[in-house]
């Protein structure tokens, strides 16, 4: 279980997150909703302690986060970290090189998938695609837990698709997948749980399912009743 | 162990295609510096002796004899030194920044591999710190190569044959970079590898605390100086003459990995603790 307890976070004196708690369990996909600006990437970042937060507590399964957990847990971000320069294969060559939990199998099952050539260099990919290689390097570890930064942001609807596909698919399965988006529309079918952001707090949480069950109501319900407060 | 000599082959394979075009550069600059100052040289030593019916002696007397010092002394050498220096010092501030400002931020991959954030920071000092070296080595043998060059070029009684460390202390910063001591060695390259980690971590100051940074980080800078220079300071204002001039190599010794130390040691706190990407 990833817990996110009470974080704040400042950018000078601009106080970002004030206060920021959720937990995100494994097998479930959890979706931080929120405008731009909201704080989403800083909780991500945070997470994987690539921004220092001014107090609180992350523990990914019971742990702070260190070296050995990152090949438990992966971000991706909402653009690829990989040098423009590499094939394909070599940034799936540098994966292997680094990471354990790489599974070469599974790269080459996403690879066919998304029907990219490995031979391709990741500057003359179309953004789609780029973004699907994002995806790629990210689902091929096999890791517990996988956070993306708006995946589906900026690229084609057939793209989308595909990778929509993806989350209902045994590569997704069994992991804890925290997602963020500014447009839940696209992901709402996907989610298990939904941690809606404002103002540098969590305004409400809860899960979809028991949600639609017991008072009748959408994700993009809940938030419009959180936006009209 | 395995993790930074894997990141350390892949920063310099990052270098490599830039590595390349300084060694070509320095290379066909000085041998062609070389074969065109020599013609030069015999050219008018033809025309004085041979169109001006001077003698060989009084040629020599108002020329001098041909040496490498007059191809050390030359753009054509100093040049390409100059370019090598100036690029690996840029390249000090672009090992790092690229990664945050290329247009695929891989700095969020270099961070999350899995393992010690050290060695991201090792592995970039010490493909500066190759680099240096391999030139520096390739100069090396290029003045063995300028040296039998020469013989080829210029006859025997227009040219002064200067042994290797003639021409390294021909060239006046050269003793620097090609010290003629192991001393030597160690102090050239410590103090450089000193250097190397103060400004890294200086950069990751300024990556961590953004503009307040660029301040802190020059607080920085000038206050590992200090404490560099610390034991001269007090053998110059407090003690003048108290200390042997062992003792004083021993305390610049200890002030200069203090201030190494110190440096690593910050740099691995920023890294863990600090970073923004």
């Amino acid at each position: 279980m990833i817990e996110v307890r009470e974080i704040t976070k400042r950018f000078g004196r601009k106080e970002v997150l004030k206060g920021v708690s959720f937990t995100a369990e494994k097998g479930e996909i959890t979706c931080l909703i929120g405008v731009n600006g909201v704080g989403k990437t800083t909780i991500m970042n945070a997470i994987m302690n690539l921004t220092p937060i001014q107090s609180g507590e992350i523990l990914i399964d019971g742990q702070k986060i260190n070296k050995r957990s990152y090949e438990k847990i992966m971000f991706i971000p909402d653009a690829i970290t990989m040098l423009p320069q590499m094939t394909i294969q070599q940034a799936m060559q540098f994966m292997d090189d680094f990471y354990e939990s790489w599974n070469e199998k599974r790269a080459k099952e996403l690879l066919d998938f998304f029907k990219l050539e490995e031979g391709n260099k990741i500057s003359n990919l179309s953004k789609g695609n780029t973004a699907k290689i994002n995806l790629l390097l990210g689902l091929a570890l096999d890791v517990d837990y996988l956070l993306m930064d708006e995946p589906f942001s900026g690229i084609d609807i057939f793209s989308r698709e595909q990778i929509a596909d993806v989350f209902t698919s045994h590569l997704v399965e069994d992991r804890g997948v925290i997602i963020t988006t500014h447009e839940i529309s696209d992901i709402e079918h996907l989610i298990d749980k939904a941690v809606i952001l404002n103002d540098g707090t969590v305004v409400k949480s809860f899960y979809t399912e028991e949600m639609r069950e017991k008072e009748g109501k959408s994700v993009i319900d809940v938030l419009r009743e959180v936006h009209l407060q | 162990m395995i993790n930074f000599l894997k990141l350390l082959r892949f920063e310099l394979d990052r270098f490599f295609k830039l590595y390349v075009v300084l060694i070509v550069v320095t290379i066909v600059s000085q041998l062609a510096g070389l074969v065109i100052i020599s013609k030069l040289y015999m050219r008018r030593a033809r025309e004085e002796i041979v169109v001006n019916q001077n003698s060989m002696e009084s040629f020599l007397e108002t020329y001098g004899q041909f040496s490498l010092a007059n191809l050390t002394h030359s753009l054509w050498f100093v040049g390409p030194i100059a370019l090598c220096i100036v690029s690996l010092l840029i390249y000090v501030f672009f090992i790092w920044y690229r990664d945050w400002f290329g247009k695929n931020t891989f700095i969020y991959r270099l961070l999350m591999l899995p393992t010690e954030r050290l060695n991201v920071y090792l592995a970039k000092a010490m493909t500066i710190f190759t680099m240096v070296l391999g030139l520096v080595s390739l100069q090396i043998v290029l003045i063995y190569l300028e040296m039998n060059l020469v013989r080829l070029l210029v006859p025997r009684d227009f040219r002064l044959d200067l042994p290797i460390q003639g021409v390294i202390h021909s060239f006046d910063y050269f003793y620097i970079l090609i010290p003629n001591s192991f001393i030597g060695f160690l102090i050239s390259y410590g103090t450089g590898l000193m250097a190397l980690f103060v400004l890294f971590t200086a950069i990751l100051i300024e990556r961590s605390y953004r503009l307040k940074g660029v301040f802190i980080g020059g607080l920085y800078v000038t206050a590992s100086f200090l404490v560099f220079i610390s034991p001269l300071l007090l053998s110059e204002i407090f003690l003048p003459r108290f200390f042997y001039p062992t003792e004083m190599i021993l305390l610049e010794v200890f002030a200069g990995l203090i201030v190494m130390a110190g440096a690593i040691w910050l740099g691995h706190y920023l890294l863990n603790k600090k970073i923004r990407v």
